[in-house]
């Protein structure tokens, strides 16, 4: 007799210090676009120069929040952190190639093009949350320079202009992969419905996402024993 | 007043009195330190040391051995806005409140209340010239000082205080043209006396700039006076930072807009893992939808 009873399982995928880091930052770097906006857009600096005061000035203070709370995530949870990073340096499989072929017609055709089965992190999204990475690191050291070169010592000038132009790039870069990662995690595109929940609920995803998203990573934590009945099927 | 102006400088008229220097801060108001030793020595008579947030301008004084063997060539420089028509300063403002008269003097002048205090204008500057009153860590009240040609005083039909005072007549003001042209005349005079690395410093420099300078010696001899100066390129680049941002954002919204578009109505079955079985199965209708085959290296 063929079996009825399918209870709806969760999978923990991230853990509260991950998801502390992830929306510290991800709010910080809501922030620091809005406040950056008064120093990128001279007309809307213009227009409002005591609320750009101000914006400058939050800018300063949330861009330290930015690079100081990956870090000490990073340091306090060691063990985490070196996961993290094999997590995105691992060997590119068949897979992951088929993934990134298919990636665009996939964003655009969700109903009729079906994505191969992904490890942990798919290769899409390593070479987006690289690219962010990359960025951040580029973007804090470059902020630092501005802040600090005319503040505590004098950088130079050519110093200054390199620093901006590596800020303002990895606005850019920022703004472009930024959209897309807020699209795709917040589960604005309809396939990826329910992700939200992975950084700012309970870091959990459900069987039935995981399968589809990342099937070689479910398949292998349900086989390990790593998922919970979240309600029994009735 | 759409005629171009600028403030001609001779140094080899100049005796570095300083009186410039001081009908600067009374015009502009800009207070000096009155504590006891408060200025720091430079080992010359140039005092400040350099541009300072309350210093708008300087008589720079360098000096160097004849090769003669016989005294010293003593060289009395004036350092401050040059007032460029490619003004590096105006390029990398981000708040528009640095510009040029609009008047047509062509004289860079500034909005405070515009400045945000970003600084990014003294990096523009070939001449390292703008300076921000305050440099705190958090940012808040700094605002830019330069030199703004006492644009208040040009409109009122008068010359900057520097050029008022000036006792040997080392400064003046008035059309470019005609300062350029008292310029190459001084310049011609001063190498038939045997300066023959006397030159004119402004006429092409950035663009063409509003402060014209007659130099009696080579620019080694003054402070911030660099050969062919113009805005670093990346002032230029930065300008193109802007519309690739916009091209950026809306290509990526437009983008991602059609693509939720093409996912209206999407729907996709629940599934279910068999961990025993290795079989993924269809909820809704208990098919296996995939098999995995441990056996043959199926993950």
């Amino acid at each position: 007799m063929a079996r009825t009873n399918y209870p709806e399982r969760d999978i923990q995928r991230h853990s509260l210090q991950t998801r502390l880091t992830h929306d510290v930052v991800a709010i910080a770097c809501i922030w620091l676009a809005i406040s950056g906006l008064f120093v990128f857009v001279p007309s809307l600096a213009a227009a409002f120069p005591d609320v750009a005061q101000g914006m400058r000035m939050s800018h300063r203070i949330v861009g330290a929040i930015f690079i100081i709370v990956p870090i000490l995530s990073a340091i306090t949870a060691p063990k985490g952190f070196k996961a993290f990073l094999h997590k995105y340096f691992v060997k590119w499989t068949p897979e992951d190639v088929e993934f990134m072929k298919k990636f665009v017609p996939y964003m655009l055709g969700p109903k009729k093009v079906h994505m191969p089965d992904q490890d942990e992190v798919k290769s899409g999204q390593r070479i987006a949350d690289g690219a962010m990475v990359l960025a951040a690191i580029l973007i804090a050291v470059s902020g630092l320079v501005l802040w600090l070169g005319t503040s505590v010592f004098h950088a130079g000038a050519t110093a200054e202009l390199v620093m901006r132009l590596v800020h303002d790039v990895c606005f850019i870069l920022f703004i472009v992969f930024g959209l897309a990662h807020i699209y795709l995690g917040a589960g604005i595109f309809q396939p990826y419905r329910g992700t939200a929940r992975l950084m700012w609920k309970d870091g959990k995803v459900s069987e039935s996402n995981a399968l589809y998203h990342w099937g070689f990573w479910a398949r292998k934590e349900i086989e390990e024993g790593n998922v919970e009945v979240a309600k029994e099927e009735k | 007043m759409s005629e171009e102006m600028a403030i001609y400088y001779d140094a080899s008229k100049c005796t570095a009195c300083r009186g410039c220097q001081a009908a600067c801060k009374v015009w502009n108001e800009l207070p000096s330190p009155i504590d006891f030793n408060a200025g720091v020595c430079t080992g010359t008579y140039q005092n400040p040391a350099d541009l300072d947030p309350h210093t708008r301008l300087i008589i720079t004084f360098n000096e160097r051995e004849r090769e003669n063997g016989y005294g010293v060539d003593w060289a009395f420089g004036r350092r401050s806005c040059m007032h460029c028509t490619n003004a590096g300063c105006v390029n990398v403002c981000p708040s528009g409140a640095l510009y040029h008269d609009p008047d047509g003097t062509g004289l860079v002048i500034y909005d405070k209340d515009k400045c945000i205090g970003c600084q990014y204008c003294r990096s523009g500057c070939p001449f390292d010239v703008p300076r921000h009153t305050g440099v705190g860590v958090q940012g808040a009240g700094i605002k830019i000082d330069k030199c703004t040609g006492c644009i208040d005083r040009v409109r009122n039909g008068r010359k900057p205080a520097c050029v008022t005072t000036c006792q040997p007549n080392a400064l003046d003001f008035g059309p470019r043209s005609e300062m350029l042209e008292k310029a190459h005349a001084r310049v011609d005079a001063l190498k038939e006396k045997g300066f023959a690395d006397a030159s004119v410093y402004g006429e092409t420099e950035c663009g063409g700039c509003h402060t014209i300078m007659v130099l009696k010696y080579d620019r080694s001899m003054y402070t911030h006076v660099p050969e062919n100066a113009e805005p670093n390129g990346m002032t230029e680049a930065l300008g193109f930072m802007k519309p690739l941002a916009a091209v950026g954002a809306v290509g990526i919204v437009a983008g991602l807009g059609l693509s939720f578009l093409t996912g209206v109505g999407y729907k996709r079955d629940r599934l279910y893992y068999d961990e025993k079985a290795h079989d993924e199965i269809d909820v809704d209708t208990g098919e296996v939808v995939k098999h995995i085959d441990k056996e043959k290296g199926e993950r």
